[in-house]
Order: structure tokens, then C-alpha cells, then sequence
């Protein structure tokens, strides 16, 4: 392992000031569940880490009426520890549940997995559901970024060179409102999925469907939104063929390969699949 | 070597140690502190040989960078069983119950077990499989494990 120096930051402008100062060899890091086992395989080999751990409150986790914000070192844990999300944001409760092992999920944090930007991210699935904005801070100064916007491609985000994310913040759905996330998996834990994915639907008084999202890991290079999918749920009441016409477009629209963790033809379809098994669960 | 000097609690006890910022806590504790009850089975967080109980939570040691223990309070195995020397419910369960075969995965399995039944003192099947899915048994002891749990969580709450 290439030697790099360890800097502990106590503040998010100190953070920014050693990335700008340090530049593109300096990597921020978290939980360092990923970046660890990079730096160890020399996948990974900056000459400086800028660990977040040490600033106060990036942590936490601020319920309110509207929504979550979580800092972007809250733990993956944290989240599964927690019943007020798990009552109103279950999906994500699910996803945080399912990363890794309890080992793995007390110090991995969800601000990490999303910079991480895997395509088989299980809280970025579930946060794409919940329409989450991340929360950037950089040399210029602020800016927010819609997560549907965030992912640019396998390890990639929508972070510039200095820029930091320092929170999610995840709105709670105004109105009746079902959500599942589903971790396609061999085995129960210390898995990454063969597939990931999520549903949400909220119904208006009427008990039509006025907010429907669909979305999917592992099945393109980023985990992604599927709008024909939501399209096909929107609209009207929750009817059986209303969810098969999602099932079948969230399936012809991904963007699914063959890879040693499961095929093509098995990703697609375990997307028809489970797409009505969620929302049968829910 | 220059590195930094990184203080906490180990096992109740003030501990001092000078590491590179390349250590893990790993590598602190066995090699900076000669605690080698931590193994080091896979170095990537997959197997749990490296469990320790820091700040109250089981983490995999392996991948846990040294400087981050800073000001923590730090459980190993070797402070699990009394200052007398008399083993904690756990390690007699695990004796008892035959749970221990080649003993390798042992001090990670006790301590995700103690920081289970420290925050949840009477765990359900599913919360002690959750709680160990984390820590690999090669001598695939899994089932003794469990009811070793069980039968210290039975005992502790009496």
C-alpha cells in the first residue's frame, strides 16, 4: 500500500481548503469501507485522504415534518436503527438494512455509497424513490443536486474537483403512500445485488396514483430512474394491469448486461418480476 | 518512522500508540499494542476475524484507519472476560454449547454476539443471524453459535 498522509479536518471549509490545496491526488473519505479495500488492492493510491469523520454534526440525522436530512457521514446503520425513517421512508430503511454486514453498515455510510457511485448503490436506489437532493459544498460556495441528476456514469457523480457532499436531504411523501425496495441476492448478507429494485407509489384522495417511481440498480451503468415505468403507474388507480404495464416497460428499458453475477435475460426478468411482488408486499 | 500518536481506551484502560497513516486499527492494536486476539483473516471486511466493539458498535478492525480511534473506547476480546479472569456468559456459552472448533473466527463472532446483547439483551434468531452475518466460520459451527448466543442471552437476562 502507497504511503499518503491522513488528514483529519474538524470543519467542512477546513475539508474544502485541504482539497484545494492538496488537489486532484487527495481523496475524500468516510466510512472508508470502500476506499480501504481500493487503497489496499492499489486500486486507489492518493497521496492525501481527507477524512469527514471528524467534522461535527455531518453525521446526523434531522427528522421533520418534510422530510430526512442526512448528513453525509451518517451510517448505514444509523439508518436501520432508526424507526421514524423506517415507518416513513421504509425503502430506504430496507436498503440501508441490506449493505454488507452490521460491521460494515456501523461505519459505510450512505453519503459515501452515493459518491461511490456503483451501479449497484442499494441507498441510491432507494433514495432515487424518495426524489432526495444532495447537498454540495465546493471552492465557489454551495449548490444543490437533485440525485437523479447526480450519477454521471460507474464511479462517476456530478461532484466537481473539490466539491464535497455534505448532506441528503429526502423529502417524506405527502399523501398515501406504499414503497419497497427488493435486494435480488444468493445469499442474505455480504452481497452485493444481482439486481436492485424499488417502487413507490402514492395515491391522491381519490385513490388514484399521482406520484409513481420506479427505480433500478445494477441494470445500467448507474442506478437509474425508469420514467416509462412510472408513467405507466401514474395516472389512475393501482390496478393489476397498471402494475404489469410498469413491470413489463421498467424491464424492456433497462439497460442490463451479462456479468459474473447474473445475466442479461435473468436481470430482465427479475425486474417483471419483482416490480409487482413490492408493491404486493407493500 | 515519524507517523502520529493515536490515544483511546482499550478495554478500559488508557492505551497510547504511535502509527503510520497507512495502520489500520488492526495493525494498532496487534502490532502497536501486541493484542493479537483480533485476526486478520481476508483485510477487505468480509470475513469479521477482525471484530472489535469501538464506541459501543461492532467493526471489522481491518478496515477501520488507525487515526480514526482517536479519543474512542475500544473493546477486544481480550477484555471481555472479568479482571478475575472468569469468563464473560458468552465465552462459557461458546465452550458449552461447542461452538468453538478451530477458534480463528472466535474473538470476532464474541464480539459482534457482546455488541448484539449490549444494545439488544434479548435478540430473536433472526436479529443473532443478522447481527453474526458479518463474521465467517470455515469449520461451518454456525448452528452451536447461534444457540451459544441464545443461551448467554438467556443467562445474562436472567
Amino acid at each position: 500500500m502507497a504511503r499518503f498522509a491522513y488528514h483529519r479536518p474538524a470543519t467542512v471549509d477546513e475539508a474544502l481548503g485541504l482539497l484545494a490545496d492538496l488537489g486532484p491526488d487527495a481523496v475524500p473519505v468516510a466510512g472508508a469501507t470502500d476506499v480501504w479495500v481500493n487503497l489496499r488492492s492499489g486500486k486507489l493510491a492518493p497521496r492525501a485522504l481527507v477524512s469527514l469523520r471528524a467534522v461535527p454534526g455531518l453525521a446526523g440525522l434531522d427528522r421533520s415534518d418534510d422530510g430526512l436530512t442526512l448528513g453525509a457521514c451518517a451510517t448505514h446503520a444509523a439508518v436501520e436503527d432508526d424507526s421514524w425513517i423506517a415507518g416513513r421512508l421504509p425503502a430506504l430503511h430496507m436498503a440501508c438494512s441490506q449493505v454488507g454486514s452490521r460491521q460494515v453498515r456501523n461505519v459505510g455510510t450512505v453519503g459515501g455509497n452515493l459518491c461511490n457511485a456503483a451501479p449497484s448503490a442499494d441507498a441510491a436506489v432507494a433514495l432515487l424513490l424518495y426524489d432526495a437532493v444532495c447537498r454540495v459544498e465546493g471552492p465557489g460556495g454551495g449548490r444543490d443536486v437533485p440525485l437523479d441528476g447526480f450519477f454521471l456514469g460507474p464511479g462517476r457523480t456530478a461532484l466537481a474537483p473539490g466539491e464535497i457532499l455534505t448532506g441528503i436531504r429526502v423529502p417524506v411523501p405527502r399523501g398515501r403512500t406504499v414503497a419497497g425496495y427488493h435486494k435480488l441476492t444468493r445469499r442474505k448478507a455480504m452481497e452485493l445485488p444481482i439486481l436492485g429494485v424499488g417502487v413507490r407509489v402514492t395515491l391522491d384522495d381519490g385513490g388514484a396514483v399521482s406520484e409513481a417511481r420506479v427505480a433500478l440498480g445494477v441494470a445500467g451503468p448507474t442506478p437509474v430512474r425508469c420514467p416509462g415505468a412510472e408513467a405507466a403507474l401514474a395516472g389512475g388507480p393501482l390496478t393489476a394491469e397498471r402494475v404489469e404495464a410498469a413491470a413489463e416497460t421498467a424491464a424492456r428499458e433497462a439497460r442490463v448486461r451479462d456479468s459474473w453475477r447474473g445475466q442479461a435475460w435473468y436481470r430482465r426478468h427479475m425486474i417483471r418480476v419483482l416490480i409487482p411482488r413490492i408493491l404486493l408486499g407493500c | 518512522m515519524d507517523g502520529v500518536v493515536v490515544r483511546f481506551t482499550v478495554n478500559g484502560e488508557a492505551a497510547a500508540v504511535r502509527v503510520e497513516p497507512d495502520w489500520t486499527l488492526l495493525r494498532a492494536l496487534r502490532e502497536g499494542l501486541e493484542l493479537t486476539g483480533a485476526k486478520e483473516g481476508c483485510g477487505a471486511g468480509e470475513c469479521g476475524a477482525c471484530t472489535v466493539i469501538v464506541d459501543g458498535r461492532a467493526v471489522n478492525a481491518c478496515l477501520f484507519p488507525a487515526v480514526e480511534a482517536e479519543g474512542a473506547a475500544i473493546t477486544t476480546i481480550e477484555g471481555v472476560a472479568a479482571a478475575d479472569g472468569s469468563l464473560h456468559p458468552l465465552q462459557r456459552a461458546f465452550l458449552d454449547s461447542g461452538a468453538v472448533q478451530c477458534g480463528f473466527c472466535t474473538p470476532g463472532m464474541v464480539l459482534s454476539a457482546k455488541a448484539l446483547l449490549d444494545r439488544t439483551p434479548r435478540p430473536t434468531e433472526d436479529e443473532i443471524r443478522t447481527a453474526l452475518a458479518g463474521n465467517l466460520c470455515r469449520c461451518t459451527g454456525y448452528v452451536q453459535i447461534i444457540e451459544a448466543v441464545q443461551a448467554a442471552a438467556e443467562e445474562m437476562s436472567g
